[in-house]
Order: structure tokens, then C-alpha cells, then sequence
């Protein structure tokens, strides 16, 4: 029976790749003398401190009716497009929390937004399977939408995270629900390339996250619901450069580290942890201990301008300003004075590195800034 | 109405000895709380540093607890200032003349240059930043939502809205519940939300002390008459006392001792009153005396009683154009909401003819572009229907030719039956045209490819499709198609207007789209808006009263985008009801799971059941089960037994052989069997305390069945 011999051999493989897994990970284990934090201290190195005012909320953006579920700054540091589950996206003038506009999506299920890097259109994605970019130049129709320009059709589950490819307006990646990454070409609308799926390795469950090198732009991570995070190079579509094991739960949020060579991740087992690209180790883990048994999923993460901060932002509302270098929460966002009500569900840094924005599942999105004479670190 | 009888001739007895020192008393109490507010009046502000005209603060030291409930938010309002008097509190400009805003918790007030920097984004309306979440000075409750003239020169009007809106909603400017007290109980928030959303709320409602008379409606201030009626019947505060209005007229209307005034009001309206009866009063205005049965017309019958009332200041029942209050409320809340169906199952679990019956019933048009996709699509389903039928042909051609090969062996060569056959013809051979039109389709099909051709197709070999249904060998394949398994059932349907449907000018019915496979499958979530039409309500025979008004939303989600994780279930919190979707004819049937595992779908069916049912997000909604495809599962009971799944293992009916419909009551408890089996297990992974969280709903089911089942 060749079928009964090929389904044997195929347990084999597996049982031999599992083992080879495990070995990888306790000859990773024996070679990791040392992570970030040990070193640190070891060197001396005191902690950033943060008095109550360095970091406070300046604007707290209204006008969402349903939970925040994303958020995007333009490079040009001043606008903000938000995705709420009221079915609309909002762009924001961040400086003076205007509303510049508010575009009524087809499907009110939004799982994601973006701004291109010319700050001429926004993406967005989510539950309709669709990546939907509107062009913010375009005239309105009759009753006063905004009309859909591209519509990237071709994903067969979810659109979760999608990001314009830096430097240029005519390339987005996306992340789906059907195990894939994609590249799309926005000119023409069709899939440039397409990362995993049915007959390649790649992801083995719904992604959940992309995030593009911003030093090479060729170059992307991806999160998935397998607990693995996986480099990818634009130009190889069949099989991940590498792949990040470590996580025990979801990585709902991958972001890249502002030097390009190392990256975050964020999980459902409630740990944030830093990855090197270079030579594939986990480089420390952010895990702050809590006193009742519920473990908050960490939702959504990002870098400070050099690096030396984390925000994470977390399920029952917190959110940790972690030092990246001794792993301590130097502030939590989550205890200040009119901070969120709810879950915090997406987090980003302006290009600059001066303001933070969090969305909320409380409907508003808060603009946090270095308050006084702190300087941007 | 019916305890009354024992205790009110209690209080009638010591009504009359109780009532002066009573009066007096309550006098007393009235007269210091009088005094201690006037003298506060003319208390200089030097002290407090607060405007004059802000001065509603009553001193703690009094011993009324409706002073210290007044104290309870007086305490957070001081706010110092160090300017002169009528100056902006932040830039201390300006004065008494200047244009201010001011501050509806502390009373601070702020110059237009001030306004916005002091008070941020208003997240709660007009509150100075620092007082944000505090509770607001009870004083200019009225005032709230209502904007001045200064915030409209400064900001936008939509920012202003948002603002005022904001300050009306916002749950730290909420009147607190408890601080209001009705026939001496405090409210709590479920019976603040009664008395204000029932049908003649009362006005401009302050903390404060009420007496509210639950039989007629009366409501008023402790130690003062009646200031109006409202809904009647409310459960709200506790019992009424004699004394709750102060009154000193003897009579006794529903347990209170009422007024001067309303009993002239009695007397007007031919009330006898004399020696001192007490009246049952309802809230449609008739009376009874106490003791006896008889009840009397209204006393609003009058006219002129309203004027009466009108001159007295005393309320009168306010206008109602339906009687019957607690529905039309009811109603008016429904109304606005949109109640929200999603509608979720495995692979091929029929939700997607659901969705589309559900499009139909309630004349939902599908959009030009839907009718086109389903066009082709259907178009696209029959052409591959025709290939597996001609796929069929080849093969029974050559079982033909075969048999009759045999045939002539064994009559010998030369025989006369054979001249037809020899050149390989039987009623099976198309002509060489057809032939290859028929190869090509056949090995288009095979590769796969059958939806890259569309729609160029149609145009040019419609005409192809017309000869060749009109072929005899064709039809010979076509009346055997029950042979061919990959032909789905519905095929029937569609291949007997073959013709038609190839044609380019083709419009699909809505009963074509409703049988139509796999329109459906493009996109991951669908959703549309339907109440139920009128004219339908007549003909429904099951009873149920629809509401024609609500509103409700069907959401269909593609099991494709359901995921492992069912991340997005997030995003349902504020579904109404999760239809939960099983094909019955699932049990023999597997499926090959992301890690290649062979598995039972009615397993895999099961396992997306309790990651649903078991969501936190979902949690405390309510869940109908649809079992679909019962005829089908009638067909199936007869070929493989319902124990193939292993969920069903104990499936074990008693088959009582008197029975002419056998299988068919078989199906009938294998239906019940699965339905209590999901019952069972939903149970089992919620660990419920009350059953009607889910139920099972086997009317619908079997309805929707009938029609549904045949397009699987």
C-alpha cells in the first residue's frame, strides 16, 4: 500500500523535524549565556526614569462611536487615520485633533489601516477578505463618501494588518487569515508575490501582523496565531528566511527595531520579546509578573525613536513604557490620570518620535507627549 | 389593592392625633431649613471665595438628611480664586461684564482666551480639566447640554455638539441615583433608568426627597402637594406615608393625607367628602370610597375640572393618546435598535442558502453586480455540470462497445444484430463536431480552468450547448445521470434549461440564485439589513407577533474566514443572536484539517460550536441551533448508519416494526437525537445554570430545511 507507506514516512518527517526543532532550541539555550537585561546590568547601566510628567496625555481624539481597532501616523508626523468598528476610518490632524476626514467603509468589520508614505491615501482591511484604499484626494459622491479607488481582491480569509512598503505608494503587504502574506501592486491591483500558504512553508495559522524593515525595505516579519514569527525577503515568495519560535501563545503584533536588525513581538501569553535577525535568537523577554492568574494579551507594541523604549499595550488597559535595555516598566499608562477605560488595541509612534497615540476599545484615541524638557530618547 | 383594608383604618384611627404635633414638627424642620439657606444668602463671600449667586450650599452642621446629601457634592465644589470678583479665574482679567463660561462642577468661570485651555477637549462637556470625573454642581444640572454663546464663537459646531453631547451622556454628569430618595428610599441605577424612560417621566428630576403615589400616578416634593402626575404603577421607592405631602385635610386619598387644595379639587369635581373618607384613586381618575364596591366615573370627565386644576396649580393627568403605556415605550426603545443575527457554521453548512432565502423573503434586492457574479457563476456551474455529464458519456460509450464486443463474440461473427455497431456507433457516439466540443470541455474542466474561460464562453458556444442537449446520444447520458456521482443533485434543476440559462441574455430568478453553489464563496463576510414586511405578517402561521418596526441585521460569516483562533469574534460583542448553523448530513462525511488529519466534519462542526458558544466575547447571548438538511438526512439514515460518526456511538433507537414510515422515524429521532446532543454537550462546556441561554428551535429548522437541503 503506497498510501498506507507515503502517510508513515510523512510521520517520520515530522517526528525527525520536531526533534531537530528541539535540538536547535537547547543548542540555542547553551550558546545564550547572557540576554540583554544581564548584560546591562552587568555593564552598569542605569534605568531610564520617568517623573509624571514626561509622558502625558495632550489630546484625547473623540469621534469614534465603536471600538478603535487601529491606528496609522504619516511620516510627515502630524496626521493620524484611525479604523473603528463603527465602519469608519478618521483622519486626524494630530496637532490640532481635527477631523480632516471621515470616510464610511463598504464593510464595517476593520480590522486594519494604513497611511501611505506620501500621505495621499489610506488602506484599510479587514473582515470583508479586502484590502480597500481610498485616495484622501478624491472628490466625494453624492451623499458625501468617500469612493473606494483600489480594491486588492484575493485573500480567502480576513485582511488582519497591512503596511505600504516605505518610499513608495504603488506597493502594500498585507496579512490574512489565510496563512499568507501578500504583496500587492496597487497600480494594477493584482498580487506581486504571495508569502506561504498551501504548498509552501510558511505560517501554519491565521497572521496576524506585518511589520517592514524600515532599514531595508525588502525585507519583512510576520506574526501568526502558530507562535512563530517569520522573516521574510520580498524577492523569495516559497519559504521564510527564518523562522522565530519561542512565543507560547498568539504573537499578535510584530514590529521592527529602528536599526533594522533586530525585531519586537507581542503575544497572547502576555510577553513582549525581542528577536535578532542576524542569528535568530530571542534576545530578552519582557514579562511583567501580575498577582491574579489572568495574564493580559499584550495587543500592540512599539519602539521609541533610538530604541531604548517599548510601549506595549495590553488587554486590560495597561500600557508599559518598558526599558528595552534592563527590561523594567519605567511607566504605565494604563494607572496615569484620564487613561483609557478599556482595552488598548493599537499603539504608534510619530515619525519623529515626539508623540504616542493609543486606540482604545473606550471609542478614543489619546495623543501622549514628552512633556517639557525631556528630550526624545 | 387588596392589603390596604386592615392598616388604613389603622391610620385613619390615629390620623387625627398623630397629624398636629405631626404638622408641627414638619413646620419646624422646614422653617430651619429655611433659615439656614437665607442666612447663607446674605453670608458674605469673602469666605468662600465663590460667587454670590452660586450659594445653594447648605451648611453641614444642619441635621436634615436632605442637607447632607446636598453637602455630599457641595464638599467638591471650592475652588479658590485670587482675582477680584467677577474676574476670569485663570488669567484674573476681565470682569463681572466680560463674556465667561463657566464650570458645571466647581463654578469656575473662564474668559474666552481661557475657555479652551482650561478645559482641554471637554471629554465630559464644560468641566475645568482638573475636574474631570467629578460629579457636577447639582445647580446647573439644568443647564447641562445647553451651550452659551461663547463656546459657539469658538469652536465649530460639530465640535460644539460633540461637546454638549458629551456633557449629556458622559457618566460622571449622570444624576447620581442615590440621591434621590422616593417615599423615603433611595433609587439605585436600574430604577432611575424606570423612572425616567417610562411615559410621563417627571420633569427636570434633582436629588432630592419625593413621595410618589404608585396607584394614581401623584407625585410631589416631601412636605408639598402634588406637582404632577407621572406613569402610574412604577416600582419605585417605597411605601407612601400619610404625611408625604403635608397635608391637613382629613381625607385620605390612596394611604396620604392630601391638601387643602386638592380637596376643594375633590369637591369641584362632585367628590362627596364629607366625614372624612378615605378614596381609592386610580390612575385613569376614577375613585372608590374605601369599604365599598362601587367605583365612580372619572373625575377628569369635566372639563372644566382641568381649569379648576389649572387655577390651583395642581397637575392634571397629561394627554395620552394610548392608554395601554408600558408597550408603546417598550416600542419606542426597539425602535432605534438595530438587532443584530450572525449567522456562523462549518463548510457547507447551508448558511449561505440562508443568507440568500433570507434576501429573498424579505425582498432585499441582491445589487447588479451580485446578479451578474451569481449569472456567471451559474453559467459557470452548468457548463461543468455538462462536462461531468459528458465525462459520463465517455465512459458509458465504451461500457457499450465493450458489451456489444462481447455480444458479437459470443452470437459469432457476421451476425445480423451487428451492422450498426461495427463502425463503433451506439446511442451513446456524438457527431465528430459535438465531439470535440465535448473534449475540450471535458479536459477544461479536469484542469480546472473552467472559471478562466468565463465569460467569453457563453458568447461563443452557447449555440453548442443547444445542439448538443438536443442530441439523442446526450439525452440517452442525461436520463442515466443518476449514475454519475459527481453530479450534484441540484444539476437537475439547472441542466433542464440548459438552453436558457447558456444564452447570454440569461437573468437568474431568484430561485435560480437561491439554488445556485458557491455564489457566496468570494468574499468573507456578508451582511444585510431586512424588518419583516407587513404583508407577510398576516400569512405567517406560527403566531408570532413581528414587531414591523425593528430592524435587524443578518451577518453571514464565510467559514473560510472563521480562522482557528476566531480572532475577529471580538468584533460581535454587540451581536444579539449567533445562529449556529449544522449540516445533519455531515456524520459520514471528513475532512482533511490544516495538519492533515482526517477528520469527521461532524466533529470539526463540533469543535467550532464550543469555540463559539464558549467565547468569552459571546458570552450571555443567545444561540440558536439550525440543524439543516433533515430530508437529506433521511436519504443518508438508509444508505450509512448514524453510529459512522463516532459522536454518535450510543445513537440506539427503538425501532417498532408495526411502523409503515419507517426510516422516516428514524430520521425523525436521529434529528432530535443530534439536537439534544448539542444541547447536551453546550451544556456541558458552559456549565449553565438556566437553560434558556440556547434553544432549539426545530419549527425553523425543518422550515428552512424543506427548501434548503435541495440545493446541498
Amino acid at each position: 500500500m503506497p498510501v498506507a507507506e507515503l502517510k508513515e514516512r510523512h510521520a517520520a518527517a515530522i517526528e525527525a523535524v520536531n526533534d531537530l526543532r528541539e535540538r536547535l532550541k537547547q543548542r540555542r539555550q547553551q550558546l545564550l549565556d547572557t540576554d540583554v537585561a544581564g548584560y546591562a546590568r552587568s555593564q552598569g547601566r542605569s534605568q531610564v526614569t520617568f517623573g509624571p510628567t514626561d509622558l502625558v496625555c495632550c489630546r484625547t481624539l473623540q469621534g469614534h462611536t465603536g471600538k478603535v481597532y487601529s491606528l496609522d501616523w504619516t511620516p510627515e508626523r502630524d496626521r493620524i487615520v484611525s479604523a473603528s468598528q463603527d465602519g469608519r476610518l478618521i483622519v486626524w490632524n494630530a496637532q490640532t485633533s481635527q477631523k480632516t476626514h471621515a470616510i464610511k467603509l463598504p464593510c464595517a468589520w476593520v480590522m486594519t489601516c494604513a497611511f501611505s508614505p506620501t500621505g495621499q491615501s489610506v488602506a484599510c482591511g479587514g473582515l470583508d477578505s479586502m484590502c480597500s484604499i481610498f485616495n484622501l484626494n478624491s472628490a466625494t459622491d453624492r451623499d458625501g463618501n468617500l469612493p473606494v479607488s483600489v480594491t486588492l481582491n484575493g485573500h480567502k480569509g480576513y485582511v488582519s494588518c497591512c503596511q505600504y512598503v516605505p518610499d513608495e505608494d504603488i506597493h502594500i503587504i498585507t496579512s490574512s487569515g489565510d496563512q499568507t502574506c501578500v504583496l500587492w501592486d496597487i497600480t494594477t491591483g493584482l498580487r506581486t508575490t504571495v508569502f506561504g500558504g498551501e504548498f509552501q512553508s510558511g505560517h501554519t495559522a491565521d497572521v496576524l501582523s506585518v511589520s517592514i524593515n524600515g532599514a531595508n525595505s525588502r525585507v519583512f516579519v510576520s506574526g501568526s496565531c502558530d507562535g512563530t514569527a517569520r522573516l521574510w525577503d520580498t524577492r523569495v515568495a516559497s519559504r521564510a528566511m527564518r523562522t522565530f519560535q519561542g512565543h507560547e501563545g498568539d504573537v499578535n503584533t510584530v514590529k521592527f527595531f529602528p536599526d533594522g536588525n533586530r525585531f519586537g513581538t507581542g503575544s497572547d501569553d502576555g510577553t513582549c520579546r525581542l528577536f535578532d535577525i542576524r542569528n535568530g535568537h530571542q534576545l530578552q523577554v519582557y514579562y511583567q509578573q501580575h498577582s491574579d492568574k489572568e495574564v493580559p494579551l499584550v495587543t500592540s507594541i512599539a519602539f521609541s525613536i533610538s530604541g531604548r523604549l517599548l510601549f506595549a499595550g495590553y488587554s486590560n488597559g495597561d500600557c508599559y513604557v518598558w526599558d528595552t535595555l534592563l527590561a523594567r516598566v519605567v511607566l504605565n499608562l494604563g494607572s496615569v490620570q484620564n487613561s483609557h477605560e478599556n482595552r488598548i488595541s493599537c499603539l504608534g509612534l510619530s515619525a519623529d518620535g515626539s508623540s504616542l497615540c493609543t486606540g482604545s476599545w473606550d471609542t478614543n484615541l489619546k495623543i501622549w507627549a514628552f512633556g517639557g524638557h525631556r528630550k526624545v530618547i | 389593592m387588596d392589603s390596604p383594608h386592615s392598616d388604613t383604618t389603622g391610620s385613619v384611627l390615629s390620623s387625627p392625633s398623630v397629624s398636629s404635633s405631626g404638622v408641627f414638627s414638619q413646620k419646624r424642620a422646614d422653617i430651619h431649613n429655611n433659615e439656614t439657606t437665607t442666612r447663607h444668602v446674605k453670608r458674605p463671600s469673602a469666605v468662600t471665595f465663590r460667587d454670590p449667586e452660586s450659594c445653594d450650599m447648605v451648611q453641614g452642621e444642619s441635621n436634615s438628611n436632605y442637607s447632607e446629601t446636598q453637602s455630599m457634592h457641595a464638599a467638591e465644589q471650592s475652588i479658590e480664586r485670587n482675582g477680584k470678583k467677577g474676574s476670569c479665574y485663570r488669567c484674573l482679567e476681565g470682569n463681572q461684564f466680560t463674556e465667561k463660561e463657566i464650570c458645571i462642577v466647581c463654578n469656575a468661570k473662564y474668559c474666552c482666551k481661557c475657555v479652551l485651555r482650561a478645559m482641554g477637549s471637554m471629554p465630559e462637556g464644560r468641566k475645568c480639566v482638573t475636574c474631570i470625573g467629578k460629579k457636577i454642581n447639582e445647580s446647573r444640572r439644568a443647564s447641562l447640554g445647553k451651550c452659551s454663546r461663547l463656546l459657539k464663537q469658538l469652536l465649530n459646531e460639530l465640535e460644539v455638539k460633540q461637546a454638549m453631547s458629551s456633557e449629556k451622556t458622559c457618566k460622571a454628569n449622570q444624576l447620581p441615583p442615590q440621591l434621590v430618595l422616593i417615599n423615603g428610599e433611595p433609587l439605585n441605577q436600574y430604577k432611575l433608568h424606570v423612572l425616567q424612560t417610562c411615559q410621563n417621566p417627571p420633569k427636570k428630576l434633582k436629588p432630592g426627597r419625593y413621595w410618589y403615589d404608585k396607584v394614581s400616578g401623584f407625585w410631589g416634593k416631601e412636605g408639598d402637594g402634588p406637582c404632577l402626575i407621572i406613569t402610574a404603577q412604577l416600582n419605585v421607592g417605597g411605601r407612601i406615608k400619610a404625611k408625604a405631602s403635608n397635608g391637613n385635610a382629613k381625607v385620605l386619598v390612596n394611604d396620604r393625607e392630601i391638601t387643602r387644595k386638592e380637596l376643594w379639587m375633590l369637591q369641584f369635581a362632585g367628590v362627596n367628602c364629607e366625614g372624612k373618607p378615605s378614596f381609592w384613586l386610580s390612575a385613569d381618575g376614577s375613585y372608590q370610597e374605601e369599604g365599598q364596591k362601587n367605583e365612580k366615573g372619572p373625575i377628569w370627565k369635566k372639563t372644566r375640572i382641568k381649569l379648576f386644576c389649572a387655577l390651583l396649580s395642581l397637575p392634571v393627568p397629561p394627554n395620552v393618546a394610548n392608554p395601554a403605556g408600558e408597550d408603546v415605550s417598550q416600542r419606542t426603545l426597539e425602535q432605534q435598535v438595530l438587532l443584530k443575527l450572525l449567522l456562523v457554521g462549518y463548510q457547507k453548512s447551508g448558511t449561505s442558502t440562508i443568507y440568500k432565502q433570507a434576501k429573498i423573503l424579505y425582498n432585499v434586492p441582491f445589487s447588479e453586480d451580485e446578479r451578474q457574479n451569481i449569472k456567471l457563476k451559474i453559467q459557470c456551474n452548468l457548463y461543468g455540470y455538462l462536462a461531468i455529464l459528458l465525462e459520463g458519456r465517455e465512459r458509458f460509450e465504451e461500457e457499450v462497445l465493450l458489451e456489444n464486443r462481447k455480444l458479437q463474440f459470443a452470437d459469432g461473427p457476421g451476425s445480423s444484430g451487428g451492422a450498426s455497431q461495427i463502425d463503433g456507433k451506439t446511442k451513446y457516439s456524438l457527431s465528430p463536431r459535438l465531439k470535440a466540443f465535448s473534449e475540450w470541455l471535458v479536459q477544461v474542466m479536469v484542469s480546472g480552468n473552467l472559471e478562466v474561460i468565463f465569460p467569453a464562453a457563453t458568447r461563443e458556444y452557447a449555440p453548442f450547448i443547444q445542439k448538443l442537449w438536443n442530441d439523442a446520444a446526450f439525452q440517452a447520458t442525461y436520463n442515466r445521470r443518476h449514475e454519475l456521482q459527481m453530479l450534484p443533485r441540484i444539476a437537475t434543476y439547472f441542466l433542464e434549461r440548459a438552453v436558457e440559462i447558456s444564452r447570454t441574455d440569461y437573468e437568474p430568478s431568484d430561485m435560480d440564485i437561491l439554488y445556485a453553489e458557491g455564489t457566496q464563496s468570494s468574499n468573507g463576510l456578508s451582511s444585510m439589513e431586512f424588518s419583516f414586511p407587513t404583508r407577510e405578517r398576516e400569512s405567517f402561521i406560527d403566531g408570532y407577533q413581528h414587531d414591523p418596526l425593528a430592524r435587524y441585521q443578518l451577518i453571514r460569516l464565510h467559514p473560510s474566514s472563521l480562522g482557528a483562533s476566531c480572532k475577529w469574534v471580538g468584533m460581535f460583542e454587540d451581536i444579539n443572536m449567533v445562529l449556529f448553523c449544522v449540516s445533519l448530513t455531515d456524520y459520514d462525511e471528513f475532512w482533511l484539517d490544516s495538519n492533515g488529519v482526517l477528520i469527521n466534519k461532524m466533529v470539526a462542526s463540533k469543535q467550532l460550536f464550543e469555540t463559539i458558544v464558549s467565547h468569552p466575547t459571546l458570552e450571555q447571548k443567545d444561540f440558536l441551533l439550525i440543524l439543516n438538511k433533515a430530508d437529506l438526512l433521511l436519504e443518508k439514515m438508509e444508505e450509512v448508519p448514524l453510529t459512522r460518526c463516532e459522536w454518535f456511538h450510543d445513537f440506539n433507537p427503538v425501532i417498532s416494526h408495526h411502523n409503515n414510515n419507517l426510516t422516516a422515524s428514524v430520521a425523525q429521532r436521529a434529528f432530535h437525537y443530534i439536537a439534544v446532543k448539542f444541547k447536551r454537550y453546550a451544556r456541558e462546556i458552559l456549565k449553565w445554570d438556566h437553560n434558556e441561554n440556547s434553544f432549539i428551535n426545530n419549527e425553523f429548522s425543518t422550515t428552512t430545511v424543506t427548501e434548503a437541503s435541495t440545493t446541498s
